[in-house]
């Protein structure tokens, strides 16, 4: 008889919202816990690369023993091929937000760099001289605005490129829907699943 | 009598009197017509996989026989579910007779649900009792308080224990267990002076549940000082410091500093 290797991983993230005042002025602070349901482990974090390592280590598991009747060689091929779900996430992210509270000033500086190159008009949209002074947790609202104007100028592209495609007839843009956001104490439960394998 | 305080003595009164009632927190016990059922007349596992899934899922209406089988065994077969719904209205109405529709367990074509009018569970009750509390607060503290501990009492542990590692049970065992730790703080809070014993007592089974839950800790801090208990509240400020440490790395939250200040003022 075939025995079926695990090949669902469920995990449970909890926030917990904490909103204080300190020295006269408003913080957020989030507490979370990861859970994995099939294993029981957990891990407490504030920082969410901390969860997102933490959910990495447990598919790496996964995909290993979903591969041990493999070589080494393809077992490597396979599990680089699995972490590339975190590559995205791992290459801008946490890089852009260590950056950020290491240097605020600096960041400040890349992001007027990155604006300049899409012209002036934009530069008058984002309102750099208010940032100079911005306290690090300001710079919560810079990111927003920088993921904001991401995807306009995504949408923009996209609308330029489909332009050019079909010139001369006339094209419409779509709208994408709104994102709802939850918050306070929210729960999420996510599964992710590995290509099956029998020994 | 309030419009809150009639709903929950309505709530009350279902609870004693539900011909069916399932406990589901710390341990899985039914109930049929006030007599525990013993556990190993379930027989099959699956006939109490299938009652579990129900009553985890029971909120979202008319379940598919499909959606059962595929989150529930994934390789199941058409007659392993047919096996396991017999078992569980077998269990639920032995004495029903064939070729009558199932009272507890209700059937529309390939869908299935519990009929929560009749069917007693202690999460729905909970969530029931709490939603009451919170309502009754702010106007009426007493049916607060009666709520909040009509709650309390129901909850004898995790949600389904013995099947932590099941994925379709972590949703209400992550639910139930906010909110029990939400009753636990309001309900110390609200007894902080006139029952600090009490209080003390109600923080720790948060702080049981959760040992990160720092308002349990501040309001624990606050009933020892209540009941002039200096050292005691102290003790609760460095263990609150140490687990956030620990877990964390972080400190205690203005709020709860500033209290330390004044208890050592105090001295």
């Amino acid at each position: 008889m075939t025995k079926k290797t695990a090949e669902t991983a469920s995990f449970m993230v909890r926030f917990n919202q904490k909103i204080y005042a300190d020295k006269g002025e408003d913080k957020v602070q989030w507490r979370g816990k990861v859970s994995h349901v099939q294993g029981g482990q957990e891990l407490n974090f504030t920082d969410f690369n901390d969860a997102a390592a933490f959910i990495q280590a447990q598919l790496a598991a996964l995909t290993l023993d979903a591969t041990q009747d493999k070589s080494t060689e393809e077992q490597e091929n396979i599990l680089k091929k699995s972490y590339s779900l975190f590559k995205t996430f791992a290459a801008t992210g946490p890089q852009f937000l260590k950056e950020t509270l290491k240097d605020p000033r600096k960041q400040v500086a890349n992001i007027q760099e990155q604006l300049s190159e899409y012209g002036e008009e934009l530069l008058e949209k984002v309102p750099l001289d208010d940032w100079r002074n911005a306290s690090k947790s300001d710079f919560q609202d810079i990111k927003e605005s920088i993921s904001a104007l991401t995807k306009s100028v995504a949408t923009l592209n996209k609308k330029v490129d489909e332009l050019s495609k079909t010139a001369p007839t006339k094209t419409t843009a779509r709208k994408a829907p709104a994102k709802k956001v939850a918050t306070g104490v929210k729960k999420t439960a996510t599964t992710a699943k590995t290509p099956k394998t029998k020994k | 009598m309030s419009d809150l305080q009639s709903q929950l003595d309505q709530l009350l009164i279902f609870q004693k009197e539900a011909p069916i009632r399932f406990q589901t927190l710390g341990n899985f016990v039914l109930w049929r017509d006030g007599e525990k059922v013993n556990s190993k007349d379930w027989g099959r596992d699956k006939t109490v996989q299938l009652i579990q899934y129900l009553i985890s899922y029971r909120q979202r209406h008319a379940l598919h026989k499909e959606h059962i089988m595929e989150h529930l065994w994934e390789e199941g077969d058409d007659r392993d579910f047919k096996v396991a719904l017999h078992g569980v209205n077998k269990m639920l109405e032995p004495d029903r007779p064939s070729r009558t529709e199932p009272m507890y367990l209700e059937r529309q074509g390939v869908t299935y649900q519990l009929n929560l009018d009749k069917v007693w569970i202690d999460v729905e009750a909970i969530e029931k009792y709490i939603t009451i509390g919170n309502e009754a607060l702010v106007d009426d503290p007493a049916c607060a308080k009666k709520a909040y501990k009509a709650a309390i009492a129901l909850y004898q542990g995790s949600y389904l224990p013995n099947r932590i590692f099941a994925d379709w049970t972590t949703e209400e065992r992550e639910k139930s267990q906010v909110l029990i730790l939400g009753a636990y703080t309001v309900l110390a809070e609200l007894l902080v002076n006139e029952n600090p014993m009490e209080c003390v007592r109600l923080t720790q089974q948060a702080i049981a549940i959760d040992p990160t839950w720092e308002d349990a800790y501040k309001i624990q801090m606050q009933a020892y000082i209540a009941k002039g208990n200096r050292p005691q509240a102290l003790k609760t400020y460095q263990k609150c410091a140490d687990v956030l440490d620990e877990e964390y790395g972080i400190e205690p939250l203005p709020a709860t500093k500033n209290l330390l200040k004044e208890i050592e003022a105090i001295g």
